[in-house]
Protein backbone atom coordinates (compact mmCIF):
# COMPACT_ATOMS: atom_id res chain seq x y z
CA UNK A 1 0.00 0.00 0.00
CA UNK A 2 1.09 3.94 -0.63
CA UNK A 3 2.10 5.31 2.35
CA UNK A 4 0.13 8.02 3.78
CA UNK A 5 2.57 10.78 4.38
CA UNK A 6 2.64 12.93 1.47
CA UNK A 7 4.40 15.86 1.17
CA UNK A 8 2.55 19.53 1.50
CA UNK A 9 2.29 20.87 -2.23
CA UNK A 10 -0.73 22.75 -1.26
CA UNK A 11 -2.18 24.44 -4.50
CA UNK A 12 -3.83 27.42 -3.34
CA UNK A 13 -6.26 29.07 -5.95
CA UNK A 14 -4.39 31.28 -8.62
CA UNK A 15 -0.62 28.30 -8.06
CA UNK A 16 0.47 26.79 -11.04
CA UNK A 17 -1.27 23.54 -10.63
CA UNK A 18 0.55 21.78 -13.97
CA UNK A 19 3.81 23.47 -15.22
CA UNK A 20 5.69 22.07 -18.72
CA UNK A 21 9.19 22.92 -19.41
CA UNK A 22 10.76 22.35 -22.92
CA UNK A 23 9.29 18.92 -22.40
CA UNK A 24 10.04 16.50 -25.13
CA UNK A 25 9.51 13.12 -25.55
CA UNK A 26 10.74 11.13 -28.93
CA UNK A 27 10.04 7.20 -30.10
CA UNK A 28 11.76 4.64 -31.49
CA UNK A 29 12.91 5.40 -34.49
CA UNK A 30 13.39 9.00 -34.07
CA UNK A 31 9.65 10.16 -34.23
CA UNK A 32 9.50 13.50 -32.56
CA UNK A 33 5.67 13.17 -30.97
CA UNK A 34 6.55 16.45 -28.35
CA UNK A 35 9.31 19.34 -29.29
CA UNK A 36 10.13 21.42 -26.43
CA UNK A 37 6.58 22.00 -24.72
CA UNK A 38 6.31 25.04 -21.95
CA UNK A 39 2.50 25.99 -20.53
CA UNK A 40 1.76 26.58 -16.84
CA UNK A 41 -1.85 25.62 -15.97
CA UNK A 42 -3.32 27.59 -12.98
CA UNK A 43 -4.67 25.83 -10.13
CA UNK A 44 -9.00 25.84 -10.54
CA UNK A 45 -9.05 26.45 -14.72
CA UNK A 46 -10.27 24.46 -17.57
CA UNK A 47 -7.15 24.41 -19.72
CA UNK A 48 -7.45 22.93 -23.26
CA UNK A 49 -5.16 21.72 -25.54
CA UNK A 50 -6.60 21.63 -29.15
CA UNK A 51 -5.22 19.78 -32.08
CA UNK A 52 -5.76 17.16 -34.53
CA UNK A 53 -4.70 14.16 -34.47
CA UNK A 54 -1.12 13.13 -33.86
CA UNK A 55 0.00 16.51 -32.46
CA UNK A 56 0.68 15.50 -29.72
CA UNK A 57 -1.53 15.97 -27.51
CA UNK A 58 -1.83 11.92 -25.65
CA UNK A 59 2.00 11.40 -25.36
CA UNK A 60 1.59 14.89 -23.53
CA UNK A 61 -1.22 13.90 -21.19
CA UNK A 62 0.68 10.55 -20.20
CA UNK A 63 3.65 12.38 -19.65
CA UNK A 64 2.05 14.39 -17.44
CA UNK A 65 0.27 11.20 -16.15
CA UNK A 66 3.64 9.61 -15.21
CA UNK A 67 2.67 7.10 -17.84
CA UNK A 68 5.45 7.78 -19.89
CA UNK A 69 9.06 9.63 -19.37
CA UNK A 70 9.93 12.30 -20.76
CA UNK A 71 12.74 12.09 -23.03
CA UNK A 72 13.83 15.81 -22.16
CA UNK A 73 12.80 18.91 -20.07
CA UNK A 74 10.33 18.76 -16.84
CA UNK A 75 7.19 19.08 -15.61
CA UNK A 76 5.08 19.75 -12.37
CA UNK A 77 1.72 18.76 -11.69
CA UNK A 78 0.33 19.69 -8.44
CA UNK A 79 3.65 21.19 -7.11
CA UNK A 80 5.04 17.55 -7.99
CA UNK A 81 7.31 16.83 -10.17
CA UNK A 82 6.47 13.58 -12.87
CA UNK A 83 9.57 12.28 -13.15
CA UNK A 84 11.02 12.40 -9.49
CA UNK A 85 7.31 12.00 -7.73
CA UNK A 86 5.50 9.95 -9.72
CA UNK A 87 3.63 7.74 -6.76
CA UNK A 88 2.45 11.03 -5.27
CA UNK A 89 1.77 12.98 -8.70
CA UNK A 90 -0.64 9.54 -9.27
CA UNK A 91 -2.28 9.92 -5.68
CA UNK A 92 -3.01 13.62 -6.34
CA UNK A 93 -4.51 12.85 -10.48
CA UNK A 94 -7.65 11.97 -12.35
CA UNK A 95 -7.08 10.68 -15.56
CA UNK A 96 -9.53 9.52 -18.50
CA UNK A 97 -7.63 8.56 -21.44
CA UNK A 98 -8.70 8.33 -24.82
CA UNK A 99 -8.76 4.83 -25.40
CA UNK A 100 -12.18 4.19 -22.61
CA UNK A 101 -10.01 1.91 -19.45
CA UNK A 102 -13.08 -0.09 -18.44
CA UNK A 103 -12.97 -4.35 -17.89
CA UNK A 104 -15.90 -5.40 -19.62
CA UNK A 105 -16.65 -8.32 -17.40
CA UNK A 106 -17.35 -6.06 -14.37
CA UNK A 107 -20.27 -3.85 -13.66
CA UNK A 108 -19.85 -0.54 -13.25
CA UNK A 109 -20.86 -0.78 -9.50
CA UNK A 110 -18.05 -3.22 -9.47
CA UNK A 111 -15.35 -1.35 -11.13
CA UNK A 112 -15.86 2.00 -9.16
CA UNK A 113 -15.79 0.36 -6.41
CA UNK A 114 -12.30 -1.88 -6.75
CA UNK A 115 -11.27 2.12 -8.38
CA UNK A 116 -11.88 3.11 -4.95
CA UNK A 117 -10.41 0.77 -2.77
CA UNK A 118 -7.25 1.27 -5.30
CA UNK A 119 -7.04 4.93 -4.01
CA UNK A 120 -7.59 3.39 -0.16
CA UNK A 121 -11.11 3.85 0.11
CA UNK A 122 -12.58 0.59 1.10
CA UNK A 123 -15.62 -1.01 2.94
CA UNK A 124 -18.30 0.56 3.66
CA UNK A 125 -16.83 3.80 2.50
CA UNK A 126 -15.73 2.36 -0.97
CA UNK A 127 -19.81 1.39 -1.29
CA UNK A 128 -21.20 4.99 -0.95
CA UNK A 129 -18.31 6.59 -2.82
CA UNK A 130 -19.43 4.65 -5.74
CA UNK A 131 -22.92 5.11 -5.44
CA UNK A 132 -22.34 9.17 -5.06
CA UNK A 133 -20.67 8.88 -8.18
CA UNK A 134 -22.75 6.37 -10.03
CA UNK A 135 -25.71 9.47 -8.96
CA UNK A 136 -23.73 11.66 -10.18
CA UNK A 137 -22.97 10.59 -13.55
CA UNK A 138 -26.48 9.01 -14.12
CA UNK A 139 -25.26 5.57 -14.31
CA UNK A 140 -27.64 4.22 -11.39
CA UNK A 141 -30.07 2.18 -13.61
CA UNK A 142 -27.07 0.02 -15.40
CA UNK A 143 -25.03 0.21 -12.44
CA UNK A 144 -25.14 -3.85 -11.88
CA UNK A 145 -25.15 -4.43 -15.73
CA UNK A 146 -21.41 -5.54 -16.92
CA UNK A 147 -19.74 -2.44 -19.10
CA UNK A 148 -19.69 -4.48 -21.91
CA UNK A 149 -23.40 -3.41 -22.21
CA UNK A 150 -22.77 -0.18 -22.08
CA UNK A 151 -23.47 2.20 -24.75
CA UNK A 152 -20.03 4.85 -25.75
CA UNK A 153 -21.84 7.82 -24.04
CA UNK A 154 -22.29 5.78 -20.77
CA UNK A 155 -18.99 4.05 -20.92
CA UNK A 156 -17.35 7.62 -21.45
CA UNK A 157 -19.50 8.72 -18.12
CA UNK A 158 -18.36 5.83 -16.23
CA UNK A 159 -15.09 6.84 -17.10
CA UNK A 160 -15.02 9.71 -15.84
CA UNK A 161 -16.71 8.91 -12.34
CA UNK A 162 -13.61 6.52 -11.90
CA UNK A 163 -11.20 9.19 -12.36
CA UNK A 164 -13.11 10.95 -9.73
CA UNK A 165 -13.27 8.86 -7.19
CA UNK A 166 -10.58 10.56 -4.77
CA UNK A 167 -11.92 13.94 -5.45
CA UNK A 168 -8.34 14.54 -7.53
CA UNK A 169 -6.92 18.15 -7.44
CA UNK A 170 -6.20 17.79 -11.12
CA UNK A 171 -8.58 16.13 -13.82
CA UNK A 172 -6.64 14.83 -16.63
CA UNK A 173 -9.21 14.08 -19.92
CA UNK A 174 -8.02 12.59 -23.08
CA UNK A 175 -10.54 13.65 -25.67
CA UNK A 176 -13.43 13.04 -23.53
CA UNK A 177 -16.13 13.26 -26.22
CA UNK A 178 -14.21 11.83 -29.22
CA UNK A 179 -16.84 9.44 -30.66
CA UNK A 180 -19.93 10.77 -28.79
CA UNK A 181 -23.30 12.13 -30.20
CA UNK A 182 -23.75 15.57 -29.61
CA UNK A 183 -26.31 15.00 -26.83
CA UNK A 184 -23.71 12.98 -24.84
CA UNK A 185 -20.88 15.65 -25.35
CA UNK A 186 -23.41 17.96 -23.82
CA UNK A 187 -24.07 15.81 -20.65
CA UNK A 188 -19.79 15.63 -20.19
CA UNK A 189 -19.67 19.31 -20.95
CA UNK A 190 -22.30 20.07 -17.83
CA UNK A 191 -20.68 17.30 -15.89
CA UNK A 192 -17.11 18.95 -16.49
CA UNK A 193 -18.32 22.59 -15.61
CA UNK A 194 -19.51 20.79 -12.15
CA UNK A 195 -16.71 19.21 -11.71
CA UNK A 196 -14.67 22.22 -12.37
CA UNK A 197 -16.67 24.60 -10.30
CA UNK A 198 -15.92 22.47 -6.98
CA UNK A 199 -12.44 23.64 -7.57
CA UNK A 200 -10.51 20.39 -9.47
CA UNK A 201 -8.14 21.56 -12.65
CA UNK A 202 -9.17 20.49 -15.76
CA UNK A 203 -6.97 19.48 -18.44
CA UNK A 204 -8.16 18.15 -21.86
CA UNK A 205 -7.60 17.02 -24.91
CA UNK A 206 -9.71 17.93 -27.47
CA UNK A 207 -10.14 18.02 -31.87
CA UNK A 208 -13.77 20.00 -31.17
CA UNK A 209 -13.18 23.50 -31.45
CA UNK A 210 -16.73 24.56 -30.17
CA UNK A 211 -15.52 22.21 -27.18
CA UNK A 212 -12.37 24.44 -26.47
CA UNK A 213 -14.47 27.36 -27.18
CA UNK A 214 -17.33 26.16 -24.96
CA UNK A 215 -15.28 24.58 -22.44
CA UNK A 216 -12.08 26.22 -21.63
CA UNK A 217 -10.39 29.24 -19.29
CA UNK A 218 -6.96 28.89 -21.48
CA UNK A 219 -6.34 27.33 -24.57
CA UNK A 220 -3.30 26.06 -26.35
CA UNK A 221 -3.16 24.92 -29.89
CA UNK A 222 -0.83 22.16 -30.27
CA UNK A 223 0.22 20.90 -34.16
CA UNK A 224 3.26 18.93 -34.57
CA UNK A 225 4.32 18.42 -31.12
CA UNK A 226 4.78 22.59 -30.52
CA UNK A 227 2.53 25.05 -29.44
CA UNK A 228 1.62 27.27 -31.89
CA UNK A 229 -0.71 29.85 -29.94
CA UNK A 230 -2.16 30.07 -26.18
CA UNK A 231 -4.37 32.48 -24.34
CA UNK A 232 -8.41 32.71 -23.69
CA UNK A 233 -10.65 31.50 -26.53
CA UNK A 234 -11.33 35.76 -26.39
CA UNK A 235 -7.84 36.95 -27.01
CA UNK A 236 -7.22 34.15 -29.73
CA UNK A 237 -10.04 35.39 -31.60
CA UNK A 238 -9.50 39.28 -30.58
CA UNK A 239 -6.00 38.74 -32.47
CA UNK A 240 -7.70 37.91 -35.72
CA UNK A 241 -9.43 40.53 -36.42
CA UNK A 242 -13.47 41.58 -36.39
CA UNK A 243 -14.82 40.01 -39.30
CA UNK A 244 -13.80 37.20 -41.54
CA UNK A 245 -15.45 37.31 -44.89
CA UNK A 246 -14.93 33.49 -46.67
CA UNK A 247 -14.84 33.92 -50.46
CA UNK A 248 -15.31 30.11 -52.12
CA UNK A 249 -13.54 30.03 -55.48
CA UNK A 250 -15.26 27.67 -57.20
CA UNK A 251 -13.11 27.80 -60.48
CA UNK A 252 -11.45 31.08 -59.89
CA UNK A 253 -7.91 31.77 -59.88
CA UNK A 254 -6.44 32.10 -56.49
CA UNK A 255 -3.62 34.77 -57.01
CA UNK A 256 -6.09 36.89 -59.39
CA UNK A 257 -8.80 36.92 -56.80
CA UNK A 258 -6.45 37.69 -54.30
CA UNK A 259 -4.66 40.70 -56.31
CA UNK A 260 -8.52 42.08 -56.67
CA UNK A 261 -9.04 41.65 -53.46
CA UNK A 262 -5.63 43.54 -51.95
CA UNK A 263 -6.46 47.14 -51.11
CA UNK A 264 -9.75 46.80 -49.49
CA UNK A 265 -10.45 49.40 -46.92
CA UNK A 266 -9.90 47.78 -43.50
CA UNK A 267 -8.69 44.76 -45.31
CA UNK A 268 -6.32 42.95 -42.20
CA UNK A 269 -4.68 40.08 -43.79
CA UNK A 270 -5.96 37.50 -46.22
CA UNK A 271 -5.25 33.76 -45.68
CA UNK A 272 -5.45 31.21 -48.55
CA UNK A 273 -7.43 27.98 -48.01
CA UNK A 274 -7.95 24.98 -49.72
CA UNK A 275 -10.60 26.45 -52.78
CA UNK A 276 -11.33 29.61 -50.49
CA UNK A 277 -9.95 32.82 -49.57
CA UNK A 278 -10.27 34.39 -45.58
CA UNK A 279 -10.57 38.23 -45.75
CA UNK A 280 -10.13 39.43 -42.18
CA UNK A 281 -11.36 42.41 -42.10
CA UNK A 282 -13.02 45.58 -39.60
CA UNK A 283 -16.53 45.19 -41.34
CA UNK A 284 -17.36 42.16 -43.27
CA UNK A 285 -20.85 43.64 -43.80
CA UNK A 286 -20.44 47.17 -44.91
CA UNK A 287 -16.94 45.61 -47.24
CA UNK A 288 -19.51 42.99 -49.30
CA UNK A 289 -20.39 45.58 -52.45
CA UNK A 290 -17.00 46.43 -52.29
CA UNK A 291 -15.55 43.09 -52.37
CA UNK A 292 -18.11 42.13 -55.69
CA UNK A 293 -17.59 44.86 -57.36
CA UNK A 294 -13.64 44.36 -57.58
CA UNK A 295 -14.26 40.74 -58.70
CA UNK A 296 -16.80 42.06 -61.44
CA UNK A 297 -14.61 44.68 -62.77
CA UNK A 298 -11.43 41.97 -62.92
CA UNK A 299 -14.25 39.44 -64.42
CA UNK A 300 -13.88 37.00 -61.66
CA UNK A 301 -16.34 34.79 -61.32
CA UNK A 302 -16.49 33.22 -57.63
CA UNK A 303 -18.73 31.10 -55.26
CA UNK A 304 -20.56 32.15 -52.06
CA UNK A 305 -19.22 34.80 -50.30
CA UNK A 306 -20.09 34.61 -46.38
CA UNK A 307 -19.12 37.10 -43.43
CA UNK A 308 -18.60 35.50 -40.00
CA UNK A 309 -16.65 36.01 -36.59
CA UNK A 310 -13.28 35.02 -35.88
CA UNK A 311 -13.84 31.19 -35.05
CA UNK A 312 -10.94 29.22 -33.08
CA UNK A 313 -10.32 27.66 -36.59
CA UNK A 314 -9.49 30.62 -37.98
CA UNK A 315 -7.26 30.95 -34.94
CA UNK A 316 -6.20 27.44 -35.79
CA UNK A 317 -5.63 28.40 -39.75
CA UNK A 318 -3.48 31.42 -39.22
CA UNK A 319 -1.31 29.19 -36.72
CA UNK A 320 -0.53 25.79 -38.53
CA UNK A 321 -2.26 27.27 -42.39
CA UNK A 322 -4.69 24.46 -42.08
CA UNK A 323 -8.45 23.98 -41.04
CA UNK A 324 -9.19 21.77 -38.48
CA UNK A 325 -12.80 22.16 -39.18
CA UNK A 326 -13.34 19.73 -42.09
CA UNK A 327 -11.69 16.56 -40.24
CA UNK A 328 -13.92 17.16 -37.27
CA UNK A 329 -17.09 17.23 -39.31
CA UNK A 330 -15.65 13.91 -41.46
CA UNK A 331 -15.03 12.22 -37.58
CA UNK A 332 -18.07 13.17 -36.52
CA UNK A 333 -20.17 11.96 -39.06
CA UNK A 334 -18.06 8.57 -38.88
CA UNK A 335 -18.80 8.88 -34.76
CA UNK A 336 -22.19 8.93 -35.25
CA UNK A 337 -23.01 5.82 -36.88
CA UNK A 338 -21.10 3.54 -34.33
CA UNK B 1 -1.91 -6.21 0.57
CA UNK B 2 -4.70 -4.64 0.09
CA UNK B 3 -5.12 -3.82 -3.48
CA UNK B 4 -3.28 -7.38 -4.39
CA UNK B 5 -6.54 -8.93 -2.95
CA UNK B 6 -8.68 -6.51 -4.61
CA UNK B 7 -6.63 -6.82 -8.14
CA UNK B 8 -7.10 -10.87 -7.03
CA UNK B 9 -10.73 -10.29 -6.43
CA UNK B 10 -10.95 -9.26 -9.58
CA UNK B 11 -9.25 -11.59 -11.62
CA UNK B 12 -11.36 -14.60 -10.02
CA UNK B 13 -14.50 -12.77 -11.04
CA UNK B 14 -13.00 -12.95 -14.72
CA UNK B 15 -12.64 -16.04 -14.59
CA UNK B 16 -16.03 -17.07 -12.89
CA UNK B 17 -17.64 -14.96 -15.83
CA UNK B 18 -15.59 -16.11 -18.50
CA UNK B 19 -15.78 -20.06 -18.49
CA UNK B 20 -15.66 -19.59 -22.35
CA UNK B 21 -11.11 -19.11 -21.05
CA UNK B 22 -11.59 -21.63 -18.93
CA UNK B 23 -13.03 -24.98 -19.86
CA UNK B 24 -11.24 -25.88 -22.92
CA UNK B 25 -7.92 -25.21 -20.55
CA UNK B 26 -9.83 -28.19 -18.98
CA UNK B 27 -10.67 -30.25 -21.46
CA UNK B 28 -7.71 -31.28 -22.43
CA UNK B 29 -6.62 -32.69 -19.58
CA UNK B 30 -9.42 -34.67 -19.48
CA UNK B 31 -9.57 -35.43 -22.78
CA UNK B 32 -5.84 -37.27 -22.54
CA UNK B 33 -6.63 -38.84 -19.30
CA UNK B 34 -9.62 -41.03 -20.65
CA UNK B 35 -8.06 -41.34 -24.25
CA UNK B 36 -4.19 -42.05 -23.17
CA UNK B 37 -5.70 -44.67 -20.69
CA UNK B 38 -7.53 -46.46 -23.23
CA UNK B 39 -5.25 -46.92 -25.62
CA UNK B 40 -2.21 -48.46 -23.36
CA UNK B 41 -4.06 -49.76 -20.46
CA UNK B 42 -3.49 -53.28 -22.12
CA UNK B 43 0.41 -52.77 -22.60
CA UNK B 44 0.61 -51.50 -18.81
CA UNK B 45 -1.85 -53.75 -16.76
CA UNK B 46 -1.90 -53.57 -13.21
CA UNK B 47 0.86 -55.99 -12.38
CA UNK B 48 3.14 -53.83 -14.03
CA UNK B 49 5.60 -53.15 -11.58
CA UNK B 50 5.95 -49.47 -12.01
CA UNK B 51 2.15 -49.15 -11.58
CA UNK B 52 2.59 -50.98 -7.88
CA UNK B 53 -0.65 -52.55 -8.53
CA UNK B 54 -2.81 -49.40 -9.56
CA UNK B 55 -4.28 -49.31 -13.04
CA UNK B 56 -2.39 -46.48 -15.62
CA UNK B 57 -4.82 -43.95 -14.71
CA UNK B 58 -2.81 -42.93 -11.46
CA UNK B 59 0.14 -42.96 -13.60
CA UNK B 60 -0.89 -40.71 -16.17
CA UNK B 61 -3.13 -38.66 -13.60
CA UNK B 62 -0.18 -35.93 -13.00
CA UNK B 63 0.61 -35.37 -16.19
CA UNK B 64 -3.31 -33.99 -16.12
CA UNK B 65 -3.18 -32.01 -13.20
CA UNK B 66 -0.12 -30.25 -15.04
CA UNK B 67 -2.42 -29.49 -18.64
CA UNK B 68 -4.86 -28.76 -16.07
CA UNK B 69 -3.13 -25.75 -14.19
CA UNK B 70 -0.36 -24.74 -17.14
CA UNK B 71 -2.12 -22.24 -18.87
CA UNK B 72 -1.51 -18.52 -20.20
CA UNK B 73 -5.09 -18.15 -18.68
CA UNK B 74 -3.14 -14.79 -17.02
CA UNK B 75 -1.37 -13.48 -19.87
CA UNK B 76 -4.31 -13.46 -22.24
CA UNK B 77 -5.77 -11.40 -19.58
CA UNK B 78 -3.34 -9.08 -19.20
CA UNK B 79 -2.69 -8.73 -22.76
CA UNK B 80 -6.30 -8.32 -23.73
CA UNK B 81 -6.60 -5.45 -20.34
CA UNK B 82 -3.15 -3.86 -22.16
CA UNK B 83 -5.64 -3.16 -25.32
CA UNK B 84 -8.60 -2.41 -23.80
CA UNK B 85 -6.76 0.47 -21.92
CA UNK B 86 -7.50 -0.48 -18.27
CA UNK B 87 -4.06 -1.24 -17.54
CA UNK B 88 -3.06 2.18 -18.04
CA UNK B 89 -5.93 3.19 -15.69
CA UNK B 90 -4.12 0.63 -13.37
CA UNK B 91 -0.86 1.90 -13.62
CA UNK B 92 -1.98 5.60 -13.15
CA UNK B 93 -3.36 4.68 -9.87
CA UNK B 94 -1.43 4.71 -6.90
CA UNK B 95 -0.25 1.45 -6.42
CA UNK B 96 2.48 -0.74 -6.01
CA UNK B 97 2.94 -2.10 -10.21
CA UNK B 98 3.93 -5.57 -8.67
CA UNK B 99 0.29 -5.94 -7.03
CA UNK B 100 -0.55 -6.25 -10.60
CA UNK B 101 1.17 -9.21 -10.97
CA UNK B 102 0.04 -10.58 -8.15
CA UNK B 103 -3.33 -10.04 -8.28
CA UNK B 104 -3.26 -11.52 -11.02
CA UNK B 105 -1.22 -14.85 -9.80
CA UNK B 106 -3.93 -15.11 -6.62
CA UNK B 107 -6.50 -15.90 -9.80
CA UNK B 108 -4.55 -18.51 -10.65
CA UNK B 109 -3.75 -19.96 -7.70
CA UNK B 110 -7.74 -20.31 -7.10
CA UNK B 111 -8.49 -21.47 -10.62
CA UNK B 112 -5.34 -23.95 -10.27
CA UNK B 113 -6.90 -25.48 -6.76
CA UNK B 114 -10.30 -25.68 -8.21
CA UNK B 115 -8.99 -27.36 -12.31
CA UNK B 116 -6.66 -29.80 -10.47
CA UNK B 117 -9.29 -30.68 -7.59
CA UNK B 118 -11.90 -31.59 -10.09
CA UNK B 119 -8.99 -33.27 -12.39
CA UNK B 120 -8.13 -35.51 -9.23
CA UNK B 121 -12.01 -36.30 -8.88
CA UNK B 122 -11.87 -37.74 -11.96
CA UNK B 123 -8.87 -39.65 -11.88
CA UNK B 124 -10.28 -41.30 -8.61
CA UNK B 125 -13.82 -41.78 -10.43
CA UNK B 126 -11.97 -43.43 -13.32
CA UNK B 127 -10.15 -45.72 -10.53
CA UNK B 128 -6.55 -44.39 -9.58
CA UNK B 129 -6.02 -44.56 -5.17
CA UNK B 130 -4.06 -41.76 -3.69
CA UNK B 131 -1.66 -43.99 -1.77
CA UNK B 132 -0.48 -40.94 0.37
CA UNK B 133 -4.01 -40.34 1.68
CA UNK B 134 -6.52 -37.54 2.20
CA UNK B 135 -2.95 -35.43 3.30
CA UNK B 136 -1.04 -36.65 0.04
CA UNK B 137 -4.69 -35.82 -1.89
CA UNK B 138 -4.52 -31.94 -0.57
CA UNK B 139 -0.83 -31.47 -1.36
CA UNK B 140 -1.18 -33.15 -4.86
CA UNK B 141 -4.02 -30.16 -5.28
CA UNK B 142 -2.08 -27.63 -3.75
CA UNK B 143 1.64 -28.17 -5.12
CA UNK B 144 -0.51 -28.54 -9.04
CA UNK B 145 -1.93 -25.42 -8.27
CA UNK B 146 1.14 -23.97 -7.27
CA UNK B 147 2.86 -24.79 -10.29
CA UNK B 148 -0.08 -23.16 -12.28
CA UNK B 149 1.05 -19.68 -10.56
CA UNK B 150 4.57 -20.69 -11.15
CA UNK B 151 4.06 -20.93 -14.81
CA UNK B 152 1.57 -18.13 -14.94
CA UNK B 153 4.74 -15.92 -14.86
CA UNK B 154 5.30 -17.30 -18.38
CA UNK B 155 2.22 -16.11 -19.93
CA UNK B 156 2.63 -12.99 -18.38
CA UNK B 157 5.97 -12.45 -19.06
CA UNK B 158 4.96 -12.91 -22.62
CA UNK B 159 2.04 -10.42 -22.69
CA UNK B 160 4.20 -7.71 -20.78
CA UNK B 161 7.09 -7.86 -23.03
CA UNK B 162 5.07 -8.20 -26.25
CA UNK B 163 1.87 -6.82 -25.44
CA UNK B 164 0.41 -9.40 -28.69
CA UNK B 165 -2.70 -11.15 -27.84
CA UNK B 166 -1.56 -14.08 -30.67
CA UNK B 167 2.43 -14.30 -29.08
CA UNK B 168 0.98 -14.79 -25.77
CA UNK B 169 -2.04 -17.31 -27.09
CA UNK B 170 1.33 -19.40 -28.61
CA UNK B 171 3.41 -18.87 -25.84
CA UNK B 172 1.27 -21.88 -24.23
CA UNK B 173 2.70 -24.47 -27.12
CA UNK B 174 6.08 -24.22 -25.22
CA UNK B 175 4.44 -26.42 -22.50
CA UNK B 176 4.00 -29.40 -25.12
CA UNK B 177 7.49 -29.80 -25.62
CA UNK B 178 8.25 -29.52 -22.13
CA UNK B 179 5.82 -31.84 -21.16
CA UNK B 180 6.18 -34.73 -23.26
CA UNK B 181 10.13 -34.09 -22.68
CA UNK B 182 9.48 -35.73 -18.98
CA UNK B 183 8.88 -39.43 -17.88
CA UNK B 184 5.11 -38.86 -19.01
CA UNK B 185 4.53 -42.12 -20.29
CA UNK B 186 6.68 -44.79 -19.13
CA UNK B 187 9.17 -44.28 -16.04
CA UNK B 188 12.31 -42.70 -17.06
CA UNK B 189 14.30 -45.88 -17.18
CA UNK B 190 11.87 -47.18 -19.68
CA UNK B 191 12.72 -44.32 -22.05
CA UNK B 192 15.60 -44.60 -25.18
CA UNK B 193 18.45 -42.95 -23.72
CA UNK B 194 18.45 -39.86 -25.56
CA UNK B 195 15.37 -39.16 -24.25
CA UNK B 196 16.46 -40.09 -21.20
CA UNK B 197 18.67 -37.50 -21.06
CA UNK B 198 16.24 -35.05 -22.20
CA UNK B 199 13.53 -36.08 -19.44
CA UNK B 200 16.35 -35.64 -16.40
CA UNK B 201 17.51 -32.20 -18.10
CA UNK B 202 14.24 -31.29 -18.20
CA UNK B 203 12.76 -29.58 -14.24
CA UNK B 204 9.04 -30.51 -14.97
CA UNK B 205 10.19 -34.26 -14.81
CA UNK B 206 10.65 -34.02 -11.26
CA UNK B 207 7.41 -32.13 -10.70
CA UNK B 208 5.88 -35.24 -12.34
CA UNK B 209 7.34 -37.59 -10.61
CA UNK B 210 7.12 -35.69 -7.36
CA UNK B 211 3.15 -35.72 -7.76
CA UNK B 212 3.17 -39.47 -9.09
CA UNK B 213 4.79 -40.55 -6.40
CA UNK B 214 2.24 -39.78 -3.69
CA UNK B 215 -0.29 -41.48 -6.22
CA UNK B 216 1.74 -44.69 -6.79
CA UNK B 217 4.25 -44.60 -3.79
CA UNK B 218 2.46 -42.81 -0.81
CA UNK B 219 5.10 -40.39 1.17
CA UNK B 220 8.46 -40.35 -0.91
CA UNK B 221 9.67 -36.91 0.63
CA UNK B 222 13.05 -37.14 -1.38
CA UNK B 223 10.70 -36.75 -4.56
CA UNK B 224 8.48 -34.45 -3.32
CA UNK B 225 11.11 -32.06 -2.08
CA UNK B 226 12.56 -32.20 -5.41
CA UNK B 227 9.26 -31.19 -7.11
CA UNK B 228 8.63 -28.59 -4.25
CA UNK B 229 11.89 -27.11 -5.13
CA UNK B 230 11.04 -26.94 -8.94
CA UNK B 231 8.11 -25.57 -8.11
CA UNK B 232 9.24 -22.56 -6.00
CA UNK B 233 11.94 -22.42 -8.27
CA UNK B 234 10.71 -21.84 -12.02
CA UNK B 235 8.17 -19.63 -9.78
CA UNK B 236 10.96 -16.99 -8.49
CA UNK B 237 12.73 -16.76 -11.54
CA UNK B 238 9.76 -16.37 -13.91
CA UNK B 239 7.88 -13.97 -11.38
CA UNK B 240 11.16 -12.10 -10.54
CA UNK B 241 11.16 -11.55 -14.68
CA UNK B 242 7.43 -10.42 -14.65
CA UNK B 243 8.11 -8.06 -11.92
CA UNK B 244 10.99 -6.57 -13.52
CA UNK B 245 9.31 -6.12 -16.73
CA UNK B 246 6.32 -4.57 -15.33
CA UNK B 247 8.59 -2.13 -12.76
CA UNK B 248 10.48 -1.02 -16.79
CA UNK B 249 6.92 -1.06 -18.41
CA UNK B 250 7.29 2.36 -20.71
CA UNK B 251 10.07 3.64 -18.35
Amino acid sequence: MPNGNSPTASNGAGAAAIVARSLRRTFKGGIEAVRGLDLTVTSGEVFGFLGPNGAGKTTTVRMLCTLLPPSDGSATVAGLDVARDGAEVRRRIGVALQEIGLDPVQTGRELLELQCGLYGITGRHGRARAQELLELVGLTDAADRRTRTYSGGMKRRLDLASALVHSPEVLFLDEPTTGLDPASRLTIWDELRRINSGGTTVFLTTQYLEEADQLCDRLAIIDDGRIVAAGTPEQLKAEMGHDVVSVALNRADPSATEAALTGLPGLERIMPEPHALALYVEDGAGLIAEIVRRLDRDGIQVGAISVSRPSLDDVFLKATGRRLEGREQAQDEGAVTT
Amino acid sequence: MTEVLLLGRRAVREIVRYPEATIPTLFIPLFFLVVNIGQVSKTFPSTTPFLNGQGYVAFQLPVSLMFAVATATSGLALVTEIELGYFDKLLVAPIRRSSLIFGRLTADLVRGIAASALVLLVGIALGARVQSGMLGALLIVLLSALFGVAYAGFGILVALRTRNVQATQSSFLLFFPLLFLTPNFVPFDRLSPAMETLARINPISYVIVGLRSLVIDGWDVGKIAVAVAVIFGLGAILTALSLRTIANYNR
